[in-house]
């Protein structure tokens, strides 16, 4: 692996602009509020934050609406009209994505199963992962609701990434982890360093969650009280599955005007009532407690079954954007140790007495009584 | 790089009155190339501007340059397909999901339990069953619908039930006149029938709940889960494993599915 080379912080400027120049440059920016990836902006400032952007990349590699063919009338007589699909173009000029937390650019890599790495590749997508280097960002800070080293990452973690750079001082230090990212990362505003980023201890512990657990779990049956506490709290917006950067269920639509129109993929949630009811009526999961459960288990079980991975980040994006504090992560976690759903540091009913179960050692009660700064 | 999601024209060849609320459409690719579907995959049908819904196979015909979808008035884009006409261009694509292993049930009896519309998926087993003949052993068939006038592929029923080589037996929920058939829910007369399980594969689909009832009732006549089999219905846009909608548990019923062989599926499934 090439080593570490470094810019100071006031060639960030020129070097953003170069990397501007050689392709389209996607990084965080703010904009209404919340940060988010754009394509640069000279208008608005750019800042790298030290970890989680507020709104995940997944749309720029799969967008919440996306066209994937057109269709329109020929003929003049109505008789004569025909109609017609045609595949949409997908952009190739090269892409260059800087920023991505570690979280984010797994999560990305996640989402590679479900569209490339299957039987069906979708090359709408394939094309845009193929045009885009990634250059990812060591987080130099965990956020409150972070929880990727529960989530078999870390900060520092590089998987994914063709580049990664980390703050230092007074400068950041970049690294090419592929050759791809080697081929961005010529400039000459990059000094060879033998500085190298600190290596850190980060904490874990705050959410841990085992599948076999989960399965194992008396709680994970569709019976179980469980999931009727956590429906009773839900609103089943499904904000948690768009803030989500693994969740990728779309729905297919026509859009029409004057008789032509678009089929479009849009992102969908299946905490939504008619998400799997069909046209007879029937909906295999038409209470809330059941669509709940669904994604749960989802996150931790099925996507082990059906894509040999479990796809939880650990961004904590759900925990944030809940408008009515559903936690996620929390709720996970009580369930892979048999606890309740609403078990929580703040109102220290965190003991599997109220379950009927016996209490736990303090051991294994680790994360769930104490956050791990705090020990 | 083909995007599966883009369907392929279709012409409209033909379309055949099978009930009050089902009709067969037959279609061939523009291009004349061939459906190569196998008994009990399915199709996506688009009517562009409308939506796309998901249909079994029902039949091909002309060395898969032909096939049926037989479809029920239901929603939106069944209630368009039922306004169209013949000569009309319609949009298709797949066949996608898994097939009946029906290679796998050579030499076996085969019992086919079909409720309503549920028989459209299982009639191309019946067919390559009868094209095969000699593979096979008996060959039952039990037919339910709600009223006489539900009953679909009358053709076929009359011309089956016409076969040496096929036990027929038809029922309706509720008795009425002129009826000749059995009365009664599917589950019940499998039950009266005594459909034993002797090696034979019993072949089910139909409503949600008449699967359920007809599973327990071949369970209570002692049928292994390993020979029985049936195709299940759920919610599916993408037709490719991808939209999300269609999981029970970790698998995908466009995809690992629609055919399930009974213990592939967990208990509390159907």
């Amino acid at each position: 692996m090439a080593g570490w080379k470094k810019l100071a912080k006031s060639d960030l400027p020129a070097f953003l602009a170069e990397l501007a120049s050689q392709a389209e440059l996607v990084v965080p920016q703010e904009k209404n509020g919340k940060t988010r990836f754009l394509p640069l902006d000279s208008a608005r400032p750019i800042s790298f934050p030290s970890s989680l952007v507020d709104v995940s990349l997944k749309s720029v590699f799969f967008p919440k609406r996306r066209p994937v063919a057109r269709f329109g009338e020929k003929g003049d007589s109505p008789s004569e009209q025909r109609i017609e699909c045609a595949a949409v173009q997908s952009p190739f000029s090269p892409r260059i994505v800087m920023g991505a937390h570690p979280c984010d650019v797994s999560a990305v890599n996640y989402v590679d199963r479900v569209f490339v790495h299957s039987a069906f590749k979708d090359p709408l997508y394939e094309a845009e992962r193929n045009r885009t280097t990634i250059i990812g960002m060591a987080c130099s800070e965990m956020k409150p609701e972070c929880h990727c080293t529960d989530r078999d990452l870390s900060p520092d973690n590089e998987r994914g990434m063709d580049a990664v750079f980390v703050e230092a001082g007074d400068g950041y230090l970049f690294r090419a982890v592929t050759d791809k990212g080697a081929a961005v990362l010529k400039s000459g505003l990059l000094k060879e360093t033998s500085d190298e980023p600190a290596k850190r201890d980060w904490p874990r512990g705050k959410y841990p969650v085992s599948p076999e657990s989960i399965v194992q779990s008396p709680s994970s049956s569709e019976a179980d009280p469980f999931w009727q506490e956590v429906a009773d709290l839900c609103l089943t917006c499904g904000a948690c599955t768009f803030a989500c950067p693994t969740c990728t269920c779309f729905l297919v639509s026509d859009e029409r005007h004057d008789g032509a129109g678009e089929r479009v993929t849009a992102w969908d949630s299946c905490q939504f009532s008619g998400y799997s009811r069909m046209s007879g009526g029937h909906n295999p999961r038409k209470t809330k407690s059941a669509r709940v459960r669904n994604r749960m288990l989802d996150k931790f079980v099925y996507t082990v079954e059906k894509y040999g991975a479990t796809s939880c980040v650990g961004c904590g994006r759900c925990a944030i954007i809940c408008p009515v504090g559903r936690h996620f992560p929390r709720e996970i976690a009580a369930l892979s140790r048999g606890l309740s759903p609403l078990s929580s540091e703040e109102n220290g009913d965190c003991t599997r007495s109220k379950r009927g179960l016996p209490p736990l050692s303090s051991d294994e009660n680790g994360g769930c009584t104490r956050s791990p700064r705090t020990r | 790089m083909v995007l599966e999601l883009v369907p392929r024209p279709a012409g409209l060849k033909q379309i055949i009155d099978e009930s009050v609320d089902v009709k067969s459409f037959v279609f061939e690719f523009t291009d004349g190339s061939k459906l190569n579907s196998l008994p009990g995959q399915f199709v996506e049908v688009s009517m562009p501007g409308v939506g796309e819904s998901t249909f079994a196979v029902s039949r091909l015909e002309d060395g898969c340059r032909r096939f049926h979808v037989s479809v029920k008035r239901m929603g939106h884009v069944t209630k368009a397909l039922h306004r169209s006409a013949v000569g009309e261009t319609i949009f298709v694509r797949g066949p996608y999901g898994k097939p009946f292993p029906v290679a796998d049930w050579k030499g076996r009896d085969i019992l086919i339990v079909g409720g309503g519309i549920g028989l459209a998926p299982l009639r191309p087993v019946v067919d390559h069953i009868l094209a095969n003949r000699r593979d096979y052993g008996k060959l039952d068939i039990l037919f339910g619908a709600r009223t006489p006038g539900d009953m679909i592929f009358r053709t076929d029923l009359e011309a089956w039930g016409k076969n040496p080589g096929i036990k027929l037996v038809k029922t309706i929920d509720v008795e009425c006149v002129d009826w000749d058939g059995c009365v009664g829910l599917l589950p019940n007369v499998v039950k009266q029938q005594v459909y034993k399980p002797d090696g034979r594969i019993a072949v089910v689909c139909g409503p949600p709940v008449m699967i359920r009832f007809t599973m327990a009732a071949l369970k209570e006549l002692g049928w292994p889960d390993q020979q029985v089999y049936t195709t299940l219905e759920m919610k599916m846009q993408c037709g490719i494993g991808q939209c999300g909608r269609c999981n029970i548990g970790g698998k995908y019923v466009c995809k690992d599915g629609p055919v399930f062989r009974l213990d592939q599926i967990t208990p509390n499934v159907i």
